[in-house]
């Protein structure tokens, strides 16, 4: 015990503090599931489908079977007993076709999984794949979404001709009336491409079954490792408390690692069967094939409005491309576009239907923005459209609609209530930030010199921090745990496995000012279901919005606890706890956290009703979920020759509340906005007729490389959330739903002198060409 | 992907027809063909080995001739699968007088599948058209050897 | 992305390479930027791979006898940035710059990328335009041809089983105004189309022009009628004399561009080429 001044430290949220975790990153010291060698590992390969559609009229792997090197073959046939890949989300009459974890006697997309081989090394797995004779009996397929459900098409699961998955149907007000009172209607089709989420790590399972324990630990890629591991002890028919998943370092996810993935209990099946461990990499051209794609959306939307600018309501027809199957979310996907149908706009009358299309392709799931950035395309657009056609500034028709601030908390016309928000606020802080006025006149000037130059605005808002348990298909909580060593030092064990946002860093400096001790004595632990307490996972901009929530209530609890150890130790009733001590108020004397925590565990005495030791196991339920919101400005030029789209200057001003690390969250908008101007710009999956996906490869499908990504300017404002304790809202998704429909309205602005309405993603150079040609002419 | 294009052989119309029908000219023409083995009325089994620069690979195919109307036209279709992907073209090919012999002009789709369409993408039609153009000019000089 | 089984040699010396190819069975492997991928992909499956990049007389580049001389195994960084070439023949700096990206220009050597003749690379169109010669070996001996008659179609050269390119040279001299321009596919980087220009002007008169054309059709092309309605034109009167580039070609067509785009921005690319080149000249 000593007396000692106490001084406050410098809080160190709000900091911008470099992230701990990239130094092992950037100098290739963490480990990845491929860094995982396991003694006596095999490994494996697996066969799949080149088709669309097909029958496998034959399967003979006797010459993969002898094949030096190895091991086990297994089919289709061999899989009996091993659960199907779940689907976690449920609709009224949605049809879920059983999808086993290799195909019986058919395939229903290209990459469709048919067969592993197990060798001694990876090479000679891949050698045994050649080895496999495959008789394909090939059936018409459908890649088109609409085509599928138009009625012709062949039908993906002959049990459903119709290849429709789901219709979901959600209305509120009078949409009627609201159409039948309108003085100007805008209708138009939107499509939002299919995308691949191009993790740069692509998955990757090690699957090691201990025969002597009967316990199956398997390192995967994951985003959610704890519902992995219930939903593969359920398939693997094993019990969950002999089922370990771990999930080591991850090189991103983007959502398409939130999922159960075939692979993930074939690994499984696998390593019970041999009794060996067994590791399989997906290749990144499977990974194209067969790790779910994003978005996949054909739009139809009308919006109905008074000449002065007043949204009266909005209709849409959506139709989602499923792909042959869903995975563990999918059907949910397009359903939160039409939670976030409204955007920030104060309209009641809506009527959104959306019908799931079966289609011969990889499903689609969950991808950065996951039904959002579609929804906020879809609303951003027609707010824009419909200013055009009234002749309205989009700044002047926004500001007419958005939801007012006295307004708050706010029913949506989609049952959402929007707890807060100063909507105004960023768009006028963007607009400053642009010089918008003055944007208009060097615009005004470039049309009468001939150039096309746009300014393009979306106004966004988010659902984030997925989410209250009711209203998420797997719980939407989240856990943390702070334990304190016998010398004081502090171990965070987030259930919200965090592969990437940085919460190794955040999670550190809440708890180093909660705890008020140094960053240094903090390490924040994840991914690992033998160590970290049951979670839900990262995804839906939820890491820190309710992960972190629930790291702040479990700190209080800790805090409370060793403040009553510090009263003891101090003997005193009338203590505070701060800077790392607890100080009596009386005689100033303080006892250090180490003091308190060792005193905890060493146990000689105990303060009244307290139990020994120092941990604390916080599961917190959201509220709400949290609506961030922002306002994006695109400044592009279109050269008139080429099509080319070039990005003059980009602005976000976002409110996504309190910051706990404005360098992390720059980086994740930078991400979010490169992603979001990825879809605007290049990326697009396409499939052929015949369900062949053309662009297989990096050398096809154009992700964004840094060249091609422009200096983003970014600000903004605090409207700290009322739903947790850290007033945070969540980020991750921020920047690729605010960027899409900034850029498309920026070139339809850059456009509008031709004529030109609309134009959908990806807005190619040649895209761009044929609109200026087809104008012109 | 849509295909079309015109090529001359330099040999009368009546004699080209009967070129493109004779399975030992056509397996001698196609690049890469190792054998055509006629295995029912205009139909052959065919196995190739294409090599273009690195690449190389093996195809078992087939190459059905349908809808003759001699000398003026029939359907070519021509079919092949490998580990490394699959191809399938189909195409009508007309023939007419011409100054220079007979002109032969085709019109079609070629489907690719596997491998060869994930990474090839923008391979295909540069490949596509030079293998038609070797096609062509080797049945040319085997027309005018053998006439 | 797993290879098959292959033997692999690293012979020290160019007699030791030549020997090793010399039945013609196995695989010559420069930077690797083109064979490698094709091999993980099993599009490719030597049984022998020679590794040329370990001989040290196939790494050179130097000035002599009025050309300037680049070893097959130069990588396309040691010539964006070798002072000779740059003085030189700026133009094939200015170009191997535009090459990939820096891990492309790194390992990717000339020789190796003008023996796999992909018809969107972006050398051909410069060692067109310049009047690049390709010396070639095998263990018999050696010959030398001009680029054009070494570039034979789509993805295939002049080059005999058993033959390697061991140099490349283009006349030295970089006195008149060059430029390449290239308009590059967005995922893959190559080229959509890459024009290569070389001009001598005066008073802002082109005196002559050299054009290279690449990506645009199955294989690299100079556009001679270009060259020539260029000659005596001012800034004013490109866009007139490089119309024609793409007529009566048989352009390329894929997802990232059809070929009547391809054709427009041969035309586009053409005249900004020129027009850079002349304002250098």
């Amino acid at each position: 015990m000593a007396t000692t001044t106490i001084t406050k430290t410098e809080p160190l949220v709000g900091k911008r503090i470099r992230r701990r975790e990239d130094p092992r990153l950037i100098t290739g010291a963490a480990t990845y599931v491929d860094d995982i060698k396991l003694p006596g590992m095999y490994h494996a390969a697996i066969l799949r489908s080149p088709h669309g559609a097909a029958r496998i009229a034959a399967l003979d792997i006797s010459r993969a079977a002898a094949h030096p090197g190895v091991v086990a073959v297994f089919t289709g046939k061999d899989i009996t007993g091993v659960g199907p890949v779940p689907c976690g989300a449920s609709l009224p009459g949605l049809r879920v076709p059983v999808h086993t974890i290799l195909a019986q006697d058919r395939v229903y997309f290209v990459g469709h999984p048919v067969a592993v081989v197990v060798a001694s090394d990876r090479y000679i797995a891949r050698d045994g794949v050649d080895l496999i004779d495959v008789e394909w009996d090939v059936l018409p397929a459908v890649s088109d979404p609409e085509k599928a459900i138009a009625g012709d098409a062949p039908a993906v699961h002959p049990e459903w001709p119709d290849n429709i998955a789901f219709h979901h149907h959600q209305e509120n007000g009078n949409v009627d009336d609201a159409f039948a009172q309108a003085e100007v209607v805008v209708k138009q089709r939107i499509t939002s491409q299919r995308l691949i989420p191009t993790a740069m790590e692509t998955r990757g399972v090690v699957a090691d079954f201990q025969t002597g324990d009967k316990a199956l630990t398997l390192y995967s890629s994951t985003q959610v490792p704890h519902l992995l591991r219930t939903l593969i002890a359920l398939m693997l028919g094993l019990p969950e408390n002999k089922t370990r998943v771990v999930a080591p370092e991850m090189g991103g996810g983007f959502g398409s690692k939130l999922n159960v993935y075939a692979e993930e209990a074939l690994m499984g099946f696998v390593a019970m069967k041999i009794g060996k461990p067994v590791k399989w990499i997906e290749s990144r051209r499977e990974n194209y094939l067969t790790t779910i794609h994003g978005r996949g959306h054909v739009d139809y939307f009308e919006i109905a409005a008074k000449r002065d600018g007043t949204i009266l309501g909005m209709k849409l027809k959506l139709i989602q491309d499923i792909g042959a199957y869903h995975q563990l979310l999918t059907p949910a996907i397009p359903t939160l576009s039409v939670l976030m149908m409204p955007g920030l706009y104060k309209f009641q009358n809506i009527r959104a239907h959306v019908v799931g299309a079966f289609t011969n392709c990889v499903p689609t799931d969950a991808y950065r923005g996951a039904g959002r950035p579609e929804a906020t395309h879809g609303i951003e657009r027609m707010v824009d459209m419909l200013a055009a056609e009234i002749g309205m500034d989009p700044v002047e028709i926004r500001l007419k609609n958005f939801v007012a601030n006295e307004q708050f908390p706010f029913s949506t016309a989609t049952g959402l209530v929007y707890d807060s928000g100063n909507y105004a606020a960023p768009l006028m802080k963007a607009l400053d930030l642009v010089d918008y006025q003055g944007l208009r006149a060097q615009q005004k000037k470039a049309r009468e010199e001939g150039r096309l130059m746009g300014i393009g605005i979306s106004t966004y808002g988010e659902i984030c921090a997925f989410g209250p348990s009711p209203a998420t298909p797997a719980g939407g909580w989240e856990s943390a745990t702070v334990k304190i060593d016998p010398t004081g030092k502090v171990t965070v064990m987030t259930g919200a496995c965090p592969h990437g946002q940085g919460e190794e860093t955040t999670f550190a400096q809440i708890t180093a000012d909660e705890l008020g001790i140094p960053l240094d004595d903090i390490h924040v632990i994840r991914g690992d279901t033998a160590i970290v307490q049951y979670g839900i996972g990262t995804f839906g901009s939820r890491g820190t919005a309710v992960g972190g929530a629930a790291l702040y209530f479990a700190l209080q609890e800790v805090k409370a606890k060793l403040k009553r150890y510090g009263a003891m130790l101090l003997e005193s009733d009338d203590v505070s706890y701060q800077g790392g001590q607890c100080v009596c108020n009386k005689t100033g004397r303080t006892v250090s956290l180490a003091e308190m925590s060792g005193a905890s565990y060493r146990a000689m005495k105990l303060p009244p009703n307290t139990s020994p030791g120092m941990q604390v196991t916080n599961f917190w339920e959201p509220p709400n979920f949290t609506f961030p919101f922002g306002a994006h400005i695109a400044v592009t030029e279109i050269d008139r020759e080429t099509g080319a789209v070039q990005v003059k200057r980009y602005f976000a001003v976002d409110d996504i509340g309190n910051i706990i690390n404005p360098l992390i969250v720059d980086g994740q908008l930078h991400g979010g906005v490169a992603q979001g101007l990825g879809q605007a710009l290049y990326e697009q999956a396409v499939y052929d007729e015949n369900a062949q996906l053309v662009t297989g490869e990096l050398m096809d499908y154009a992700v964004p490389k840094a060249t091609m990504v422009p200096w983003i300017e970014s600000d903004h404002t605090v409207t700290p959330s009322p739903v947790n304790p850290l007033g945070v809202k969540g980020v991750g998704e921020a920047g690729t739903i605010g960027c899409s429909p900034a850029m498309v309205n920026s070139v339809v602005d850059a456009l509008r002198p031709l004529g030109v309405k609309h134009v959908d993603m990806p807005m190619t150079s040649e895209k761009i060409w044929r609109i200026l040609n087809s104008a012109q002419a | 992907m849509k295909i079309s294009g015109a090529y001359t052989l330099p040999v009368n119309q009546d004699r080209a027809y009967a070129c493109l029908q004779d399975p030992v000219l056509l397996a001698q023409s196609m690049p890469g063909c190792d054998q055509l083995v006629a295995v029912g009325e205009g139909e052959y089994k065919m196995k190739m080995k294409m090599a273009l620069a690195a690449f190389s690979g093996a195809f078992d195919g087939k190459v059905r001739i349908t809808d003759p109307d001699p000398p003026a036209s029939f359907r070519l279709i021509v079919e092949g699968s490998g580990k490394v992907g699959f191809m399938k073209g189909e195409g009508l090919l007309r023939l007419a007088p011409a100054e220079a012999g007979c002109e032969v002009s085709f019109e079609g789709e070629v489907h690719v599948g596997g491998t060869i369409a994930a990474v090839g993408q923008r391979l295909i039609d540069s490949t596509a058209k030079m293998m038609i153009k070797r096609f062509f000019d080797k049945l040319a000089a085997l027309a005018q050897g053998d006439g | 992305m797993i290879a098959q089984n292959f033997d692999y040699t690293a012979p020290a010396s160019l007699a030791e390479a030549l020997s090793l190819l010399a039945s013609g069975e196995a695989k010559p492997l420069a930077g690797g930027m083109s064979l490698i991928p094709m091999m993980k992909l099993r599009l490719a499956a030597p049984d022998q791979v020679v590794d040329l990049g370990r001989i040290p007389e196939l790494n050179y580049i130097r000035h002599d006898g009025g050309r300037v001389r680049i070893g097959a195994t130069a990588t396309h960084h040691q010539v964006a940035t070798s002072t000779t070439v740059r003085s030189q023949c700026p133009l094939l700096a200015a170009t191997a710059a535009q090459i990939g990206d820096v891990q492309v220009r790194n390992m990717g050597t000339i020789g190796g990328s003008v023996a796999h003749a992909d018809p969107a690379a972006d050398y051909p169109a410069a060692l067109l335009a310049l009047g690049a010669e390709v010396t070639v070996a095998n263990a018999g001996g050696s010959r030398t041809l001009s680029i054009e008659d070494f570039l034979v179609d789509t993805f295939t050269t002049a080059l005999e089983p058993g033959e390697i390119i061991t140099e490349i040279s283009v006349p030295a001299g970089g006195g008149s105004g060059c430029h390449y321009q290239k308009m590059l596919q967005p995922a893959s980087g190559f080229a959509i189309v890459g024009i290569a220009v070389q001009v001598t002007a005066s008073g802002g008169v082109i005196a002559s022009a050299r054009v290279g054309v690449t990506g645009l059709t199955g294989k690299a092309f100079r556009a001679h009628g270009v060259e020539a309605a260029l000659v005596g034109k001012s800034a004013a009167g490109i866009a007139e004399a490089v119309a024609g580039i793409a007529d009566g070609v048989d352009a390329n067509s894929d997802i990232h561009a059809s070929a009547g785009y391809r054709c427009q921005m041969a035309r586009v690319h053409a005249g900004r080429a020129v027009a850079a080149a002349l304002a250098k000249a």
